[in-house]
């Protein structure tokens, strides 16, 4: 089912028989578990731009618009999406686009995350109808808002296992005048997240930090002619800030070694291309991503080498995007590591009968777990919405 | 005196043993239960409201806590949890059979890490001393609301506290990464952690802003930032609201987002001029705060731009601070806008709606309207950048009616908050004050599915349930 | 904030000045943050907000005082750190005040409790009295061993065992007399020579006197003057309180009718917050007391605050020594003077340093140390802990009573006006204790 608006979507929950897989253009179908339904209700028929005040700083588009419509739109004004919510597709092996509902419903960011926070940080509304087939408006236009529970962060990485995200409304900033990116090379994972630490531990705003192995730098284009190991940090801002930070953070990041810079047109590709995960989309095999405290980020990247799978860093050592052996015991592995480092993992491309079989996140504290159940049922008492999606039987 | 639920009649009756339980849990200083020795928690920054509680405990670590969770949620007793008791919408209002749970005492900070970015600190720590606690290698805690001095981070946590810089850097919401909270029966979860972004479901998204409705927290991990190079501040003056507003606008539309952009109308700006002594300009109509930051390279590059652009709105004075001390008392008046206008009048209340910054002048002139038919003063501070307005209605509680009027114009700013598109609560929280007017920003199934997810946590209604929700039949009969 | 009062109750001066105090407070909670007690024991009631409501409860009432108000404001330093801290100018200092005084009217404390306040308020502002009891405390000290160290009553007794120098200065108090200027007269002013001071730490007074005499200043110690009465109005003690005040203000009436004053000067500055307070305290009284008390107040300056008015020079080449400065609750607080003193010790060429939480009172607060031990040496151990992580040589003080407080451990501290009048001319101060600096 494809409504092309809301009260389509009502009647479509309203009238639903039995569970419902619940999706956009359905790019992000290999992450987490796959879902047993009958029926897929999809909100890719939900287009289009609602509202946009740019001096207010606040756009609100249908769940199916495309992210790279409605950046589209914020560009033409000269603002930007905050979260860099990127496009998953190809690294999960579909040519669907992502829709910005689809990148709120699995709060995905991009690089920027890191200084400028998550998608769902700048969700400041949404409409959504839930397992009952009501519609519930959360949170609001305007920047700030505290009235009331906020059910905005709740459906935000909920995976519409709660209620079916039919309209956001996002906070957007100016984008910056001027972006460039800082290189050091032949880093091994220890020391580049220690430079990483250092540059956004430093008071020049960086926004983006991220490394790279050898062989995955020499897949993308910007990297390509440096050789080695590279370490990265972003800065974007104001044209004579960026000029006067790249240098204040050269300096400051001279003791780990010689720093590169690339300019603004190389700057954006790459950090696309980072967001987008596009080194590791011709990889075969599975796909995790571990979030841990950065610190831990190096000492993951050594695990997951012992068991033959290759690593690439964001957000200062605290994003990991792994990509191995699509094997039970490569994920028992994943999950070794990640426990041991305090952090958490998702599964975001493996084959359906093993990520049937395993746990796609960490199963919460035993508290939760009822905790959630409860709330699953206060959302949705049948257990019709994506049912099983990121924990078997909920 | 807004309505309490109905008192659970047998926990009342059962006072002496609940007491008596209590004090089985905690040293002799831990529990308040002579009425005298009450008193002084009837209230919080909300005095206008006031309940004695049944008694006060001050649990000193998070087991005692979860023992005190276990012992009420097992005999029914409803709980009022309480920080510095500084919410101005009376989030720590207590109830007649409610036991506060005091978390002045849980005052440690536990972990800081520099390399990644974090502290873990206990919930009766201050805002502002976690900024002190790092700030000699620099670094800082950004939400900065404005009792920071006194407001603690569990209360932050509940209210999803904002402040003068959450333009730039965000709520208390975006600022954090892991709680420590005890549910209502008792046991102790950990939230989140050091790590970014949760894998499931955002519960650490969902408990902060819940205003104690769904468990206590008594730990939060928080992001530190490094401080920039520095900031500045300047002061502009206008002719009137509308052409400070218009300038705003032409900021934000240049593409820069200062990281404070304040603004006070004149009541405001002669209170806490008598306060700071800041040199605000008492000949304006309105007044706009902006901070930049930076090296000082570029805080003159970027207030050089924000110059140019206020001049374009015909100002009548324009003032860059000179060094720090002036922006700190630039700031110090700013801050204390709320004790300062204790020096003009009596008593306020203060408002916290939220507005589509373009509806400022409209919304101003309608207050101001509002203002003459209450007879009643009005002075407003406003996050320009955010829409977060602040009327502070000035009202003498020693005579009823003033307080009736300012209630209701109070409600009536907020419902125009509404109906311009904004919200009832930027920063503050429902608390008691505006629990009666949820109606006005939500529909009876969108407030049913809120309660159904209170219920999830807290199925007795045991947390706080005299806050946020419009009574139910339920509540009333008890 | 909203109060309860009587029309016949606001006809009483004090109650209708504590109620226009009470209306000022919105109970914004500010204050809880800056206090001392608050600090350490995490309750509302040891907060000035919650004071505040106990008082305001208990006026209201016109209750007589409970065991549970008083246990609550007897905690309260006075260190007036809410005060700095509020942003709506509530007066903290008049309200408690009041609120001491009715706790003294209609309040019987357990007998120990009362023997032990009538010895501080008898012995402590008379100097030749409380020589002898400190005398007396020399030969019990090596016994103090043998008290048990429960009881509160025990506890205060080791904390004024604890109190007594290990050296009790010679008896040097200062006459009545006039110290005549070096060179040619550029001022007259008057000296509190004041009570317990001049018994502990006679250094403070001689080099005051030494310091503005060589520059030029006639000092007074007026006949008649003596304790500011401050000891006894802390307690609640009103009419020994005025008694003292009086006799003050009738002696520095005669000196400014006569050859006239341009400021009277205080060196302690727990008492200098209450000369300047006189005007309040004589509001009410009958004749010319107000005016006089008023005119009186008008003049009192802390030494500090003197010395910046008519230009501090050192004459010494600088001593190389880091200075901590400790700011006195009486000083930051009471009388909101903050970069005077640091100044001067700059211009006399010291290094300034500041101790972290140098807004938090180290406990001394008159004769707390002595009727709350426990949270007084709590607070006493934060601030030298403070005070030592600055890593700096000595520490200065403004107030007698912090110097005692914070005196044997390991940095050495010294009045600010002893350090400035080193510096200016005169003897390194005794307790710094370097054979280099002795030997000057």
């Amino acid at each position: 089912m494809i409504p092309t608006d809301e009260a389509g979507i009502v009647a479509a929950i309203q009238h639903a028989a039995g569970p419902l897989a619940i999706q956009g253009h359905g790019s992000k179908l290999a992450m987490l578990r796959p879902v047993q339904a009958a029926a897929t209700l999809s909100t890719a028929g939900l287009t289009g731009v609602t509202f946009y005040s740019p001096n207010e700083l606040v756009i609100s588009a249908r769940a199916g618009t495309t992210i790279a419509e409605l950046a589209m739109v914020v560009a033409k004004n000269g603002q930007h999406l905050i979260a860099e919510p990127p496009e998953l597709g190809a690294l999960l092996g579909s040519d669907q686009p992502g829709t910005i509902g689809g990148a709120v419903a699995a709060n995905l960011s991009g690089p920027r995350r890191v200084a400028w926070g998550a998608m769902r940080d700048h969700v400041m509304g949404l409409r959504a109808v839930n397992g009952r087939g009501e519609i519930l408006r959360a949170g609001g236009r305007v920047l700030k808002n505290v009235t009331g529970l906020d059910v905005c962060k709740l459906l935000s990485g909920s995976h519409g296992t709660l209620a079916v995200i039919t309209e956001v409304t996002l906070k957007v900033l100016p984008a910056p005048e001027r972006r460039a990116t800082l290189v050091l090379k032949g880093q091994p994972p220890a020391h580049a997240v220690a430079a990483l630490s250092a540059a956004l531990g430093s008071p020049y705003a960086v926004s983006g930090a991220a490394w790279l192995p050898a062989d995955l730098a020499a897949l993308v284009p910007s990297l390509s002619w440096l050789g080695g190991n590279v370490t990265l940090a972003r800065l974007e801002d104001f044209a004579p800030s960026v000029a006067y930070r790249s240098e204040r953070l050269r300096a400051e990041l001279a003791e780990f070694g010689a720093v590169e810079m690339l300019d603004d047109a190389a700057s954006a590709v790459l950090w696309t291309d980072i967001g987008n995960v596009s080194p590791l989309v011709h990889a075969p095999g599975a796909i995790w991503k571990i979030s841990v405290r950065p610190s831990q980020g190096a000492g993951i990247v050594a695990a997951m080498q012992a068991i033959g799978a290759t690593c690439m860093l964001d957000w200062g050592g605290g994003l990991v995007w792994v990509s191995g052996p699509a094997t039970a015991a490569a994920h028992h592995a994943v999950e070794a590591a990640t426990r041991a480092a305090g952090g958490v993992w998702t599964v975001m491309r493996a084959p359906d009968p093993w990520r049937s079989a395993v746990a796609v996140i960490p199963p919460g504290p035993p508290a939760m777990a009822a905790i959630g159940a409860r709330v699953k049922a206060a959302f949705d008492p049948r257990g019709i919405l994506n049912p099983g999606r990121m924990v078997a039987g909920a | 005196m807004i309505e309490q639920p109905e008192p659970l009649h047998d926990v009342l009756a059962r006072r002496d043993s609940i007491v008596a339980g209590l004090r089985r849990l905690l040293p002799e200083s831990g529990v308040i239960a002579e009425p005298l020795r009450l008193k002084p928690y009837e209230t919080d920054g909300l005095s206008a409201y006031r309940q004695t509680p049944m008694a006060v405990v001050l649990p000193e670590t998070t087991e005692q806590v979860a023992a005190i969770m276990a012992f009420c949620s097992s005999e029914g007793v409803r709980v009022v949890p309480r920080g510095a008791g500084t919410s101005l919408s009376g989030g720590a209002l207590p109830m007649e059979d409610a036991v506060v749970v005091g978390l002045m005492r849980m005052n440690r900070i536990l972990d800081i890490d520099y390399a990644d970015r974090c502290a873990v600190v206990q919930a009766g720590v201050t805002n502002i001393g976690i900024t002190q606690a790092v700030s000699a290698r620099q670094f800082f805690y950004a939400p900065d609301p404005s009792s920071q001095l006194a407001c603690m981070i569990g209360g932050n946590v509940n209210m999803n506290s904002g402040g003068a810089h959450c333009l730039r850097y965000g709520v208390t919401a975006n600022n954090l990464l892991g709680l420590k909270i005890v549910t209502v029966d008792g046991q102790i979860v950990d939230i989140g952690g050091a790590h970014l972004d949760a894998a499931g479901l955002d519960w650490l998204g969902l408990l902060t802003g819940s205003e104690g409705q769904l468990a206590i927290v008594t730990e939060v991990t928080v992001r530190i930032l490094r401080s920039p190079e520095g900031a500045r501040a300047m002061l502009a003056a206008f002719k009137s609201n509308e052409i400070a507003g218009a300038c705003v606008d032409s900021i934000i539309s240049s593409g820069i987002i200062p990281v404070a952009l304040e603004f006070m109308d004149r009541p405001a700006i002669h209170a806490c001029e008598a306060f700071a002594h800041a040199g605000y300009p008492l000949d304006a109509e309105a007044m706009l705060i902006i901070e930049v930051e930076g090296s000082v390279a570029e805080q003159d590059d970027l207030l050089g731009r924000i110059s140019a652009i206020c001049a374009r709105h015909d100002p009548i004075s324009l003032k860059v601070a000179e060094s720090a001390e002036q922006s700190a008392a630039i700031w110090k008046g700013r801050k204390g806008a709320f004790g300062a206008v204790g020096r003009i009048s009596p008593d306020y209340l203060c408002m916290d709606g939220t507005i589509p910054t373009s509806q400022l002048p409209a919304v101003l002139r309608r207050i101001g309207e509002m203002s003459a038919s209450y007879g009643l003063q009005v002075a407003n501070i406003f996050h320009a950048g955010d829409g977060n307005l602040h009327p502070l209605i000035m009202f003498d509680a020693n005579d009823p009616s003033s307080f009736h009027k300012a209630e209701a114009f109070g409600a009536d700013i907020l419902k125009l908050c509404v109906e311009v598109g904004g919200c009832l609560t930027g920063e503050h929280g429902v608390g008691v004050e505006k629990r009666d007017l949820m109606g006005v920003q939500f529909t009876e199934i969108e407030l049913d599915q809120q309660r159904r997810l209170k219920s999830a946590f807290d199925p007795g209604w045991l947390l706080n349930a005299n806050k946020v929700f419009p009574l139910t039949a339920a509540l009333r009969a008890a | 904030m909203q109060t309860n009062f009587t029309a016949d109750q606001l006809r009483d001066p004090d109650t209708a000045s504590s109620n226009q105090i009470l209306r000022t407070c919105v109970h914004c909670g500010f204050c809880t943050a800056t206090c001392p007690t608050f600090l350490l024991l995490g309750d509302e009631l040891d907060s000035p907000r919650g004071r505040i409501y106990l008082i305001k409860d208990m006026l209201e009432s016109g209750r007589d005082a409970t065991e549970e108000v008083v246990r609550h404001v007897d905690r309260c330093l006075s260190c007036l750190s809410c005060m700095t801290t509020c942003p709506s100018g509530v007066n903290y200092m008049h309200l408690v005040d009041h609120a001491r005084t009715h706790i003294e009217a209609t309040y019987v404390r357990p007998w120990h409790d009362r023997a032990l306040r009538r010895v501080l308020a008898t012995v402590l502002p008379r100097p030749g009295l409380m020589r002898m009891a400190l005398l007396a405390a020399r030969l019990a000290r090596p016994f103090a061993g043998l008290l048990p160290r429960g009881p509160l009553v025990f506890k205060r007794l080791h904390a004024m065992l604890r109190m007594t120098p290990a050296n009790l200065p010679a008896n040097a108090a200062v006459a009545p007399q006039v110290f005549r200027p070096i060179g040619p007269r550029r001022g007259r002013v008057a000296l509190l020579a004041g009570c317990a001071q001049q018994v502990l730490d006679p250094a403070i007074n001689d080099a005051t006197i030494r310091l503005l005499t060589r520059m030029g200043i006639e000092v007074v110690v007026a006949k008649g003057a003596g304790c500011c009465g401050a000891l006894a109005h802390h307690m609640g003690k009103h009419d020994p309180a005025m008694d003292a005040a009086r006799a003050n203000i009738a002696a520095w009436s005669g000196e400014l009718d006569g050859e006239g004053l341009d400021a009277i000067i205080v060196n302690a500055s727990g008492c200098g917050t209450t000369v300047k307070d006189y005007g309040f305290m004589f509001r009410a009284e009958r004749g010319v007391w107000p005016k006089q008390a008023a005119r009186i107040a008008e003049l009192a300056l802390d030494i500090s605050e003197y010395l910046l008015r008519i230009g501090y020079a050192a004459s010494r080449p600088a001593a190389d020594l880091t200075v901590a400065y400790h700011s006195a609750c009486s000083l930051q607080h009471g009388q909101k003077i903050t970069e005077a003193p640091k100044t001067l010790l700059r211009q006399a060429g010291f290094k300034i340093v500041e101790p972290a939480e140098a807004h938090i009172c180290c406990g001394s607060a008159g004769t707390y140390n002595i009727l709350q031990p426990d949270i007084a040496d709590q607070l006493r151990a934060r601030k030298l802990g403070n005070l030592a992580a600055t890593g700096a040589d000595l520490i200065a003080a403004g107030n007698i009573g912090c110097m005692t407080q914070l005196a044997g451990e390991a940095l050495p501290i010294v009045h600010t006006v002893e350090l400035l009048d080193w510096m200016a001319g005169g003897p390194a101060p005794k307790k710094l204790k370097m054979p280099a600096l002795a030997a000057d």
